[in-house]
This record gives C-alpha cells, structure tokens and sequence, in this order.
C-alpha cells in the first residue's frame, strides 16, 4: 500500500477498528462475506438490537457505522450513498429508516451510533463467542445496569472517608502556611508537612 | 529433553562426584520462545473488573494520584505525569572515577517508532530506523556486592557487577497490583509500565529518580538494539529460511514449497542437528550490533540508528546498550554515569552526525575536478 | 435478561490502541473544528487562529499524509518525517505535478560530465508517502524507451520543472511501456508551457494505441480509460477471464476503503500542522515566476 488513497474522503470512526478484516468463511469468497455482513446490517438498522456471534458482529458493526456516518455526510439527495444504502440494506423500506429516523437521531452525537456487549456463551453448545449489537438511542430497556451510584458498597464507603480526611489534612495544612506567613519573624515549621495519602493506597489494593 | 535430563540426572549419579560430559544434541530447547514467564515473576497488572465505584470517588483517586506525582504531562511526546520531586541535576553522583574502556554503562529502553531514508553529504542514501527513548527512570542500583540475581545473566565476571533497574512510560498505579508498586516505592518514581535492569560496572551507578534521556548516547557512536522479532507463528521452509521451493509447473507434483532433501545416507543417515525444517518463527530476543547513531533528536527523545532491520515491531519495545563489538566500542568517554539535561541549556533539537546531509543545507553538488 | 454483558469498548479500545490522533467528531462543519481548536491550544500553548486548508491540498501534496496501515502509524515519526519535508522543501522548488505531467529533473551526478544531467519525460506513476515519496519518469530516447526512478526528497535533486502541467485519465501510465513509443516521446528540449493563474488542472484525454500482443500486463483487465485499442488484441478468452477478475463488490467494501485511507478528521490536522509554511512556500513560488520572462507556449517537436 504505502500511500494514503487520496480519491475518497471518509469521516474518522468512533470504534476501535481493527487493523485487518476478518475473512468470515465463506465458499462465495469476498462477495458471500459481503452479503453475509449485508444481512447482518439489514437485521441491526431493522431490529435495533440483535443477538449473534462475536465476530460477525464486529465486522458489521464498522460497515452499518460507516453506512449512518455517510448518510449523515451527504444526505438523502447523493447518488453515492444512496446507492450505498440501497447495497447495504436488503429490505428496501429500511432505507427511508436510515435517512428519516437515523440520520436526525444521531446528527448531533459526537460518540459511536452503535454498541456493542460481549455475551455469554450457551452451554454446552456452539463454542463460539457471542455478543449483542445495537444501536444507540434504541427503545429497549438498558443491558447493562449502571451501579456507579451505589454508596452503600464498602470499598465507597471506605473511599468517602479516605476523601474526608485528605481534605481535613488539606485545609489543615493550608491552614498551618497561612499562619507562619503571618508570623514571619517567628521562623517556625508547620506541624504537618507531608500529606500521606496511606488510606488510599490501602484503598486501591484490595481490588488487585 | 525430559528423557536427556533424566538420563543426564542417572549418569551423574552413577560417576558418583567425577567430572562428566553429556553431549546435548537438541538446540531447540536453548531458544524455544518461552510461553509464560516464572512462577516468581511478579505480576504487573491486576485483574479489571468494573469497580463500581462512585464518579465522586473516581476522581478523588485521581486527584491523589496527580497530588503525589503530579499532573498530567507530554514531556517528549510521550504522555506522563510531571515528576517535578525527582533527581534531574548530578549533584551528588555515587561515583567520582573517571571512564575507562571496560566500564559497562547503563542502557535505555526505547520504543522503535518507524523507519524512514537519510541521505549522506556523497549522495548516499542509507535507510535508518527511529527509537524513541520513552520517559526513563532508573528506580534503584543494586551494588554488586548485594547483586545476586536467582537467574543468571550470561556476564563474565558478574560479581564486578552492579545492577541499576529502569522503568519507562509512568501509568496510573491503580491500574497495577499492591506487589508490582512496591518496587517502585523507595525510588519515589511512578510505577511505570515496563522495566529492565543493565547490569553496570560500580563507576556507572545511578541514584534512583535520575531521569535518562537520549543524550546518553552521542551521535557517530555504536550501540547494540534488542528486541523481540516478530512473531509469524508455524511457518514452512520458504518463508522461514528463504528457501526457493520448486518451480510452480514443468511436472512438479507435491512439491512447491517444500524442503526437499534433508539429509544424506550410509553412516550419517540421520537428520542433522540444526536442519533448517519448518517451525515457529519469530517472537525470539535478538541483538542486533554495532548500529551507528547517525542523528539524535533532543526535543523528541529520538535516535536515528543504523538499518531497517531492527528486531522488534513498530511502536514495539526495544533495548539500547554501548556496543559489545571490540572495534566499535568509543574511543572517547561518553556521558558518565548519564548526560544530566540542565533545562537551562539551549541546545539544538537536531544534532546530526558530521557526514549525514541536514535537510535545511543546501542542495548536494559534486565538483568537477 | 439475564445476559451477563460486559463493555466492550474499553477493552477493545486498549487492545487496538495504536496512538492514533482520534478526534471524535465526524461533522466536517464548525462542530469539528471546534472539537479540535482546544487541543491545538494545549500543544502550542498560544492561540492560534486555525488556518482554513484548501481542499485540493490532498492531491497537491499526497506525500503528506502517512501510510495508512495502522501498524506501521506512528504520529512522533510522521511528524518528525513532516519536519523534514518542510526542511527540504525551503531548499528547493518541489511543484504541484500529477501523473501524466512532463517534468524535467536535474540531478547531481558524480558520473555525468558536468557533473549533472537533466532528464525529461512524462510522470508516469507517483507512489510512496513521506520522505521515500517517489515518481517514475519515462521518455523515449535514441528508439529506447527509458525510464528513471527520482525521489522526491532526494537532497542530489537540484531543480525539477514542470513543462507541462496536466492529468491523464488513469491513475498510472504504465500501459505506455506498451504502447507505440511516439506516446511516450518527448522532446528534450521542450519549453515550459505555462497555465493561467488559478485555472483547473487540464485533463488530457488522449487514448494511446498500444502494440500487439505479449504485453507486461493484463491491461483488459484494468479497466483504463485511456487506451484506445484494448479491443483489437483480446479474444473471448480473455473477455472471459477479465470479467472473471472483476471485482464489482468493492466499491460498496466500505471498511477495505475506510482501511486505505487517511480519515478526514486527521487529514485536516496533518496539514493544519503543514499548511502555512506549503502556502508561504508556493508564493514565493509564484514571485519567482513572474519574474521570468513570459515565453509563449509551443507545441510539441
């Protein structure tokens, strides 16, 4: 390769992309692996959320990205992408999905348009990891539960009072400077000099 | 090599004390890629789990972390944290005796950041790869009467030996376990992602916290680069040894790519130790040496060495030593023990070796005799 | 729901992190520029007001932006590499020229009487990024078709010219090792032909005739604009296996060209980086030519 091609200019994805694609078996060779992605993106922009194995899902997830992030570019009235569109998603109705319900939903996002979740593997069965892709900003309930805001967890709980007393010794010490800048003939050292941050290092520990 | 031992242990017991030699015949087992490192290595990072732990408290334990070892920073394009407490001046060096030739010095660890032509003032073009000097540290010198490692380095002489342990690229130490920052808390450096220890002669010591840079080295000297090849996994004789295979067509059935003949008949019917034959190929350490610096970027942390065939990956991790080659070795004395940046200094960014054209001269022109 | 999932991205993201600039805003309106002023400032330290890049830039100085192939990116060497472009460039005219342009190259030579020699020819293929940026000259002298390999920050490069400033209809000509030598016949001592100020760049759209069969390549099966004859010298065999190798598919691959090219967002940063020593660069470019004294254009010899 070793030069940059200059004749198409592509928006910067949001995703980690992976330097080389993945080849997807297939006895139809690189246009059955295409098809085979091209169902996959019909079913994501069609169900919004969709269950399948992992690689799969990786590889669709950069084509349906870069798909919405070109509709967004041109709009409905580019030949290009509109034939894109019409390439990419096999039930001809999901097109006026892309342009009409998509391109305002994420217009204005500065994140990725889709996410995607490792799932678990059944077993026993197919041995193949699994994950679940979707579009963000889809109507069903959230996957993951966010638990970011539970205070009552003990390393929180410890934690808040870790951040207490650095703030107490803080305050103390500013404290101590003020006042041997008062008295500056009396040279004289303030109590606490070095801040020991011990309860958190303790802190951050436990969960290694 | 289970049996070898075993048979080795036998005889050993049988000459009961004598002095005995076992031929080894497989060389495989001297530089097999090892899988796994000992079970006494210490474990870098921790396992990640989501914490779950409060947006309050997340950025509580920021602030600690840049309250000990400062804020965020690109020193050098490279991405770490101002480390204003450490040692940055040669005030008091642990040894005052000059240089001699024997005299191990310390080495650096670097990230070998691409490859790219220089031209020569004669119109030579030469090809050069980059390594980056990434935000060294040493974290603690060993003497050599303390130095007694569990394995051995292959040095002669090694009870004249001291050892200094570098750290390169400071991260976040709760990305790390409790066992793996404890090496790091007497130096009062920052756990650092990656580390390596020099084994030095005790003129070449360095005090823990001193930074190392790219000055270490000077331009026009030879060093000596280790890193690990590549790693092409299971491959066939063609690609591994360079073979040529056999013509595509012509009547050639089976064999393409194969070896073909890999031995003779009669009293040496037997597969020669050190076949080329297919296998594992790459992810070994290799040292290539004797490399010539022929440009040093200052600003940058960046060297310009000698060849395109430096082991190792781009943005790949690589090792820098004084060369080991007899005839290359300098004449003059380097930087002892480290080139010590005064920020008061005002030197060039680019130092550029006497006979590599700068790309801010003018034209290369012959003159007509 | 009991789907034991865990978020992707961030591992994802560690295990492919290969310090690429990632500037997250795809709108190529203010929202980017906003999103990337800030981070400018931080660098510099200064506030810098963003200098608008044109949008040809990236035809006019393809060398500037990196090899695409992620493991091979790093953004300390590209912009070291970038430096020393520029270096070079202060110290010599380095034009606006494009495949199928005729260029004349003058080139210190240790072997060459005078100790320089000029060649002329047209551009027939530019490849490479960075200082290894490269171009193949060709030109047809004394019955034999020659060909010279000249890099394009080689500092033995004293002067290159171009005579005539214009495109083809394909992206390489190499098909003109095959073709008849008058296409590929250029006079040495050929005059500069100058364009008017601010005009487009002329696509020249000659079709060559090319030879008979054996040729270097399978050219039936590249799809070139312009070659006139392709027709003359297939049969339906080749028809057959050119359809064969058609790959139709891959103008909808849309990650393989995602994969082969530079994101606009870090296109825009490169030669933000670039674009006020280019400009000051091709003004003084063009001071210098309107000192020259004007020489009406002339057809070929």
């Amino acid at each position: 390769m070793n030069q940059a091609d200059v004749s198409k200019l592509i928006s910067q994805l949001r995703i980690a992309v992976r330097p080389n694609k993945r080849h997807l078996k297939n006895v139809d060779g690189p246009e059955g692996r295409l098809l085979k992605l091209r169902k996959t993106v019909t079913a994501l922009v069609k169900h919004e959320r969709i269950e399948l194995f992992y690689n799969r899902a990786d590889e669709a997830r950069g084509y349906a990205e870069l798909l919405i992030s070109n509709a967004i570019r041109h709009g409905d009235r580019h030949k290009a992408t509109m034939e894109l569109a019409d390439y990419w998603l096999l039930e001809k109705q999901l097109v006026h999905k892309l342009f009409k319900v998509l391109v305002p939903r994420y217009e204005n996002s500065n994140i990725s348009y889709t996410r995607m979740f490792k799932a678990p593997r059944d077993y026993p069965g197919i041995f193949y990891r699994k994950s679940v892709l979707e579009l963000r900003g889809n109507p069903f309930p959230v996957l993951t539960p966010d638990n970011s805001q539970n205070r009552n967890l003990l390393h929180n709980v410890l934690l808040d009072e870790a951040r207490k007393e650095f703030r107490r010794e803080k305050l103390a010490n500013l404290a101590n400077k003020l006042a041997a800048e008062t008295e500056n003939a009396t040279p004289s050292t303030p109590a606490q000099v070095p801040v020991t941050e011990q309860p958190e290092q303790s802190e951050e520990a436990p969960k290694a | 090599m289970l049996r070898t031992v075993l048979s080795d242990l036998a005889r050993l017991r049988l000459s009961g004390g004598a002095c005995s030699v076992t031929q080894v015949r497989e060389k495989g087992h001297l530089s097999r890629p090892r899988l796994r490192n000992p079970y006494w290595f210490i474990r870098q990072q921790r396992l990640q789990t989501d914490d779950q732990v409060t947006g309050e408290n997340r950025s509580f334990i920021k602030e600690v972390i840049h309250d000990t070892y400062g804020t965020p920073a690109l020193i050098k394009g490279v991405q770490t944290y101002e480390q204003k407490q450490l040692i940055k001046t040669d005030e008091a060096p642990i040894s005052t005796e000059p240089w001699t030739p024997n005299v191990r010095r310390c080495g650096l660890i670097a990230r070998k950041i691409g490859q790219y032509p220089l031209w020569l003032k004669n119109g030579e073009r030469i090809r050069t790869t980059l390594l980056q000097v990434v935000d060294n540290h040493v974290i603690k010198y060993i003497p050599p009467e303390e130095y007694k490692p569990t394995h051995q380095p292959n040095v002669k002489n090694l009870n004249r030996y001291g050892c200094v342990l570098v750290g390169a690229e400071s991260t976040n130490p709760a990305l790390l376990t409790k066992e793996y920052c404890g090496i790091f808390r007497d130096s009062g450096v920052m756990p650092t992602k990656n580390l390596a220890r020099f084994i030095v002669s005790p003129q070449a010591a360095l005090r823990p916290g001193t930074p190392l840079n790219v000055g270490h080295f000077r331009v026009g000297e030879f060093v000596d680069v280790r890193g690990k090849t590549v790693y092409h996994g299971f491959q066939g004789v063609v690609k591994r040894h360079g073979f040529k295979g056999m013509p595509a067509s012509h009547g050639v059935t089976k064999t393409h790519r194969r070896p073909g003949n890999i031995g003779g008949g009669g009293e040496k019917g037997r597969v020669w130790p050190g076949t080329k034959l297919p296998g594992h190929m790459g992810n070994r350490w290799r040292i290539s040496k004797g490399l010539r610096i022929w440009r040093i970027n200052t600003k940058y942390n960046v060297m310009w060495v000698q060849g395109s065939a430096v082991p190792g990956s781009t943005n790949g991790l690589v090792y820098i030593y004084d060369t080991i080659l007899p005839l290359r070795k300098p004449q003059e004395a380097p930087p002892l023990p480290t080139l010590y940046e005064q920020p008061e200094d005002e030197a060039p960014d680019d130092i550029w070796y006497e006979q590599v054209h700068n790309f801010k001269d003018e034209t290369i022109s012959f003159k007509p005799e | 729901m009991n789907i034991n999932v865990r978020i992707l991205t961030k591992s994802v993201a560690q295990q492919y992190a290969f310090k690429r600039i990632v500037t997250f805003s795809t709108k190529p309106t203010q929202q980017a520029a906003a999103a990337a002023v800030p981070q400018q400032q931080e660098v510099t330290g200064s506030t810098v007001r963003r200098p608008i890049v044109p949008a040809h830039y990236r035809f006019v100085y393809p060398e500037f932006l990196p090899d695409p192939k992620v493991e091979w990116r790093n953004t300390i060497r590209e912009k070291l590499e970038r430096l020393d472009m520029l270096d070079r460039r202060r110290q010599i005219e380095l034009p606006e020229f494009y495949v199928g342009s005729i260029l004349a190259v003058t080139s210190s030579d240790p072997h060459a009487a005078g100790k320089t020699s000029r060649f002329v020819g047209i551009c027939i293929h530019r490849e490479r990024c960075g200082l290894r940026a490269r171009f193949i000259l060709r030109n047809v002298i004394d019955h034999q078709g020659i060909e010279v390999v000249y890099e394009l920050y080689d500092p033995t490069i004293q002067k290159v010219e171009v005579l005539r400033l214009e495109k083809r209809l394909d992206d390489s000509l190499f098909y003109l090792r095959d073709a008849l030598p008058e296409y590929s016949t250029f006079d040495e001592n050929m005059e500069v032909e100058s364009l008017e100020e601010g005009a487009p760049v002329p696509v020249n759209d000659i079709k060559v005739v090319l030879r008979p069969r054996p040729w270097l390549e399978r050219w039936e099966r590249q799809n070139l604009l312009g070659v006139a004859n392709i027709e003359q010298y297939i049969k339906d065999k080749h028809r057959k296996s050119s359809e064969k190798a058609q790959k139709p598919w891959e103008k909808y691959d849309l990650m393989k060209q995602y994969r082969a090219t530079i994101p606009e967002e870090e296109q825009k940063e490169i030669f933000a980086e670039v674009h006020t020593e280019l400009h000051t660069l091709e003004l003084q470019r063009k001071r210098n030519k309107r000192k020259r004294t004007f020489v009406k254009p002339k057809h070929l010899a």
